[in-house]
């Protein structure tokens, strides 16, 4: 049994293919290539687990270190808040505020200069012919990289810079309007200022906007078990169940709004 | 894999491979622990079941049966809801008994006296099932076990059931 | 034992010269970091493989809690992170790993390009290295609007936009992107279909062919 394959298992050494000149195909040895090298399995492979151990015990003590971060819930009627994508993305983002990328000029932004980008990129085989492989031997190739990379860590530090010079100004922590309130507030003002979505109709201050009444004097018109009622159950264009939190926190809220008169 | 040079200790390719291992395990658990632990979570939580639901006053119960619909709030995950649950509960020698209509052989709904073959029983139609006047299965029909039970409590009155059934061994 | 199996195998499916290839394979000096501290530029691409790796199994895992639907997504995110045992590094692992994977990936292509690996007779790896760089982009995309959370809302609504600018048929692939004329629910969902399903298995599919090829043409020689 064992026989018939005795003449294909000489896969011992590499199966290197270099492109075909005529001839057979023979893989290359590694003779080619000064120093010592070494067999993939065991001994390289394990250096590089060693690598994969440092970085995964690194990433995991980041995992413990940082949770992730989860905002308030998607609110569609909040348009105060000012967006972010991922970091990754800042200096696609931030490439759309200059004048000649923003505007009529839209397309230059998000078309043409990210496309030209990752043609270039994908096709860098092609336009970098020649058979020299260092940097500083193909001087275009290098500087257009380098110059790339500066763009790109240019406009990420200028995203985030502007990112964090707006929310400055705008007074806001992490993008969601919230109030400010001291640690002997009522109860119930507390829980209002965590109810993002309230204050995206009715205002942090609970003036009210559009078509969302002011609530300064809510009191005067509805009771608790009223207030409560609509909270949950919504009322003409307020949908139903936005509250966050507990029955509790619930009561609390309404017992405060209702003392507003 | 065996290339041992001279028979003695271990040859370096199996020390390369050994620690490979070793190390392998250690990533493949620091990776995998996490995610099956999070994996089996619900299975190793302790579900509260605590406390109590009203379902009327003590004298609304006589010696029969009665079928009374109570609601209780349930938490499945981040979802609560309220859920309709009923029992049958009577009244009778001063024992309050309060069922779960769940039969037992395959969930079906168990309806009390509705047989004419065996009256005063309590009769699952979708198998011929039948529990006597106390819940209990009848041998020879489909089910194995008595009807479950809640646990009952009367305070000022009123008649306070657990919210989930338990069930009973006898039988 | 194990090498019984092994061997009952091997008769009939002759799988030595498959491991053999790979596990036999020689590795030079020059990218060995052992003998050259600084051909530790090498490993970043091991490394994005590795992230890969742990991104699948995780997000695989996190789907066991998991629901794409406006109304549940984001309070079960909050669920799986806050309530559930080791949610936070689970999460943690995905969330972080999903950045971690782009920076490997990041240094991988800085390294191959700066030591021209990508040339001839390379240039179809280099090309397939780029197409896997844009779908892990689209994963990082798609995957941010799925907890449903207002930075996942909004920077989505900006990244729509941009599609929808592209001449002519830019508000179609607006219309594609959102399944419908709101971001809401359907959105979610595609999203949802698209990061799970659709952009994985093109992942699998070019890793696949980007080792073959590596195994085929063998790694560049030194500078």
């Amino acid at each position: 049994m064992a026989g018939r394959h005795e003449k294909d298992v000489e896969y011992v050494g590499d199966s290197r293919v270099i492109k075909r000149r005529g001839g057979p195909l023979t893989p290359p040895d590694y003779t080619e290539f000064p120093g010592k090298t070494e067999p993939f399995y065991p001994n390289f492979l394990l250096k590089e687990w060693m690598i994969a151990v440092v970085s995964l015990v690194a990433f995991l003590v980041l995992t413990m270190a940082h949770p992730s971060p989860l905002e308030a819930p998607a609110n569609p009627n909040d348009t105060s808040y000012t967006p972010l994508p991922d970091w990754y993305f800042f200096f696609l983002y931030q490439l759309l505020k200059y004048e000649y990328t923003s505007g009529p000029y839209t397309v230059v932004g998000t078309i043409l200069i990210p496309g030209l980008a990752f043609a270039a990129l994908l096709l860098a085989p092609w336009l970098d012919r020649g058979p020299k492989r260092r940097p500083k031997d193909r001087p275009v190739a290098t500087s257009l990289m380098l110059l790339a990379l500066a763009a790109i860590v240019f406009l990420t530090w200028a995203a985030v810079d502007e990112h964090q010079k707006h929310m400055a100004s705008q007074g806001g922590g992490s993008g969601a309007p919230t109030v400010e309130v001291s640690p002997d507030a009522p109860e119930g003002e507390k829980i209002w200022a965590k109810q993002t979505t309230c204050q995206g109709c009715h205002g942090v201050d609970l003036k009210g906007s559009g078509f969302a009444p002011s609530l300064e004097h809510v009191g005067s018109n509805l009771s608790q078990e009223q207030i409560v009622d609509i909270i949950k159950n919504g009322k003409g264009q307020m949908p139903p169940g936005q509250f966050q939190g507990s029955e509790e926190e619930l009561q609390k809220l309404a017992e405060w709004l209702a003392q507003k008169k | 894999m065996s290339d041992k040079e001279n028979g003695q200790g271990m040859s370096r390719r199996q020390f390369l491979t050994y620690t490979l291992m070793g190390t392998g395990a250690f990533m493949a658990a620091g990776i995998l622990t996490p995610m099956l632990r999070f994996a089996v979570d619900p299975a190793l939580k302790r579900t509260s079941s605590a406390g109590k639901v009203e379902v009327g006053k003590v004298d609304d119960f006589g010696p029969d049966y009665k079928l009374v619909k109570f609601k209780v709030k349930i938490k499945d995950g981040w979802h609560e809801e309220e859920a309709e649950k009923s029992a049958y509960i009577r009244n009778k020698d001063g024992k309050i008994l309060a069922l779960s209509p769940i039969c037992k052989h395959l969930g079906c709904q168990v309806q009390w006296n509705t047989s004419p073959d065996r009256p005063n029983h309590f009769y699952c139609p979708c198998h011929n099932g039948f529990y006597d006047e106390n819940g209990i299965n009848v041998p020879g029909t489909p089910p194995q076990a008595p009807l479950d039970e809640y646990e009952v409590e009367v305070k000022d009155g009123k008649l306070l059931l657990s919210l989930t059934p338990k069930p009973r061994g006898g039988a | 034992m194990f090498r019984r199996i092994y061997q009952w195998l091997d008769e009939r499916l002759n799988i030595g010269p498959l491991w053999r290839d790979l596990a036999d394979h020689e590795v030079p000096e020059h990218v060995n970091p052992a003998h050259h501290f600084s051909a530790f530029v090498y490993c970043f691409g091991g490394l994005t493989f590795f992230i890969t790796v742990i991104q699948i199994l995780s997000g695989m895992f996190l789907t066991m809690y998991y629901v794409p639907d406006i109304l549940n997504a984001y309070q079960s995110v909050k669920y799986l992170q806050n309530e559930v045992a080791f949610g936070v590094i689970v999460r943690g692992m995905h969330h972080w790993g999903a950045s971690l994977v782009i920076v490997m990936m990041f240094l991988h292509t800085l390294r191959v390009f700066f030591t021209g690996a990508y040339k001839s007779p390379r240039e179809m790896n280099w090309v397939v290295g780029m197409l896997l760089f844009f779908v892990m982009l689209g994963l990082g995309f798609t995957g941010y609007l799925l907890p449903w959370d207002q930075k996942a809302y909004w920077a989505t609504q900006v990244g729509v936009k941009i599609a929808g600018s592209v001449p002519l048929i830019g508000p179609y692939i607006e219309t594609f992107l959102k399944g419908g004329d709101v971001l809401g629910a359907q959105t979610l969902a595609r999203f949802f279909a698209i990061h799970v399903f659709f952009l994985p298995g093109v992942l699998l599919a070019l890793m696949g062919v980007h080792f073959i090829l590596i195994r085929r043409q063998g790694i560049s020689g030194p500078l």
